[in-house]
C-alpha cells in the first residue's frame, strides 16, 4: 500500500483513453487520487478546485489545447499555485518554448517514460511546498505587522491606517465617521493586585467582547496598554455614543472569570465623529475622543462621554 | 518504411510500460480495439466531407493510442493520416487509411485473435 502523500489529487486531462487509464493506474500505484477528463474545457474547470494542485495536461485537446489552459490559468491568478506539467508528442524545440511560455512548469513527450514522471513528480511537490511555505510566512507577517500579539485586535499602527483611510471615504461619501476610545477603569489596580497574567486574560476577554459586539465593516485597535479605539464607518456621533453605552452596560454586567476567580472589570469611553470637527484628521479625532474620554474618567469612571458634549437617549452614566 | 516492415507490436516495451501487467495490458489493448474501430469509423467520415482538421486531429489522436501500447506501424499509418490532414491531401487519408486497415489486421494476427 503506497504511503499517503501531501497535495496527491492530480489532475490527468487527455483526449486518448488509453493514456488516461495507463496515467490513472500508475497514478494511483503511487498514491494519487486522480481526477480525469478528455477535453480543455474539463481541465479548465477542475483546475479551478483548490485541492488540485498538480496537472498533466495533454497538447492537443478538444476545446482548449494545454497551452491555452496554462495561459488561462496563470492569467486567473489561482489562490494556490499549480504545477503544470505538458505531455506532449511534439518535441520541437519551438514547440517546447511555447508550452513552457504559456505558463507549463515542465513538459515530457509521449509515451511517458513513469521513472522520469515520478522524479519530474517530485520536482513539483519540492515546488507547491516551497510556495505554500512561503504564503505561509507572508500571512504570519502580515498578522505580526498588523494585529496586537495579545488579544489579536489591530495594532496600533495598523488602526490608525485605518482610520486615516476611512476618513478619506467618508469626505467623498459625505458620511460621518466616529470613533470610540475606552480605557479600562482601575486597570492598574486588577495587574498589581491579582497579577499580570490575570490582566492579560481581562484583556483578552475584553477584546473578545468587544469584537463580538460591533458590525463587521467596524474596525477595533488596541491603542495602548488597556486602551482601545472603535472606528465606525458611516456613523454620527449620537449612534456612537449609543454604541459605546451598550459596550459599557454589557461589559460592567459581566464577571470575568480569571484563574478561578471573578473579576468585575468597567471601562469609560470617548467618542468623537469627523461630521462634528472642522477639517477632521485621525489625530484630531483622537484628541477629541480623548478629550472625553478624560471628562468621563474625570466624572467617576464607568461612564460615556461625547466630544463635543451630547445629549442622548441614555441619558444614565453619558455626559 | 514498407507496410509489411517490422512487427506489429514490441511488445516487451509495451508490457514494461505498464509495469509487466499482462492483464492491464490486454485491457488496454480492448480499449485500443473500441479506439481504433471509433477513430477509423469518423476518418472515413472526415474524408469523405474533406475534413481536414479532423482528418489530422483523428491521425493525431490515434498515433498516441498507438505510441502508448508500442505498435510503431499503427503509430506510423496514424501519422501518415495526420499528415495527409496538415497537408490537405485526400488521397494520403486514403492511402492512410488503407495502411491503418492492414496494420490493424497484422496486429490481430500477432496477438492471436480471430
Amino acid at each position: 500500500m503506497p504511503d499517503k502523500i501531501p497535495n496527491r489529487t492530480i489532475l490527468v486531462a487527455d483526449d486518448d483513453p488509453i493514456s488516461r487509464r495507463i496515467l490513472e493506474k500508475t497514478l494511483k500505484s503511487w498514491g494519487y487520487e486522480t481526477l480525469l477528463v478528455n477535453n480543455g474545457k474539463g481541465a479548465l474547470d477542475a483546475l479551478q478546485r483548490p485541492d488540485v494542485r498538480l496537472a498533466l495536461l495533454d497538447w492537443m485537446m478538444p476545446e482548449a489545447d494545454g497551452p491555452e489552459i496554462c495561459r488561462r490559468i496563470r492569467e486567473g491568478k489561482k489562490a494556490n499555485y499549480t504545477y503544470i506539467l505538458l505531455l506532449t508528442g511534439r518535441d520541437q524545440p519551438q514547440d517546447i518554448v511555447v508550452g513552457l511560455q504559456a505558463g507549463a512548469d515542465d513538459y515530457m513527450t509521449k509515451p511517458v517514460n513513469f521513472l522520469e514522471l515520478k522524479a519530474r513528480l517530485q520536482t513539483g511537490h519540492r515546488i507547491i511546498d516551497l510556495e505554500d511555505k512561503l504564503l505561509q510566512t507572508h500571512a504570519l507577517l502580515t498578522e505580526l505587522a498588523t494585529k496586537d500579539g495579545l488579544t489579536k485586535l489591530w495594532n496600533r499602527t495598523f488602526i490608525m491606517k485605518f482610520l486615516d483611510e476611512e476618513l478619506v471615504r467618508a469626505r467623498r461619501t459625505s458620511s460621518p465617521l466616529s470613533l470610540i476610545m475606552l480605557d479600562l477603569d482601575s486597570f492598574k489596580k486588577i495587574n498589581d493586585e491579582r497579577g499580570h497574567q490575570t490582566g492579560d486574560k481581562v484583556l483578552i476577554r475584553i477584546a473578545e467582547n468587544l469584537t463580538k459586539s460591533v458590525r463587521p465593516y467596524d474596525k477595533i485597535g488596541r491603542y495602548g496598554g488597556d486602551e482601545f479605539i472603535i472606528v465606525l464607518p458611516n456613523c454620527d456621533l449620537g449612534s456612537a455614543g449609543l454604541i459605546a453605552e451598550r459596550l459599557r452596560r454589557a461589559c460592567a454586567a459581566e464577571q470575568i472569570r480569571a484563574n478561578g476567580k471573578a473579576i468585575k472589570v468597567t471601562f469609560s469611553a470617548g467618542c468623537a465623529s469627523s461630521d462634528r470637527l472642522v477639517q477632521p484628521t485621525g489625530d484630531r479625532l483622537i484628541q477629541a475622543s480623548d478629550k472625553a474620554l478624560y471628562r468621563a474618567k474625570a466624572a467617576g469612571r464607568n461612564r460615556v462621554s461625547s466630544f463635543p458634549v451630547q445629549k442622548t437617549r441614555a441619558r444614565r452614566r453619558t455626559t | 518504411m514498407t507496410a509489411d516492415s517490422g512487427i506489429p507490436m514490441n511488445k516487451a516495451e509495451a508490457l514494461d510500460r505498464v509495469g509487466g501487467d499482462e492483464a492491464f495490458l490486454r485491457e488496454l489493448l480492448d480499449m485500443y480495439a473500441a479506439e481504433y474501430a471509433e477513430k477509423t469509423g469518423a476518418m472515413e467520415n472526415a474524408i469523405r466531407a474533406a475534413d481536414f482538421r479532423a482528418i489530422r486531429d483523428l491521425g493525431h489522436g490515434l498515433k498516441g493510442s498507438s505510441a502508448n501500447l508500442s505498435l510503431p506501424q499503427l503509430q506510423d499509418a496514424a501519422f501518415d493520416m495526420e499528415t495527409a490532414g496538415l497537408e490537405k491531401d485526400l488521397e494520403g487519408a486514403l492511402k492512410a487509411l488503407n495502411r491503418l486497415g492492414h496494420e490493424y489486421r497484422r496486429l490481430k494476427d500477432y496477438l492471436g485473435t480471430p
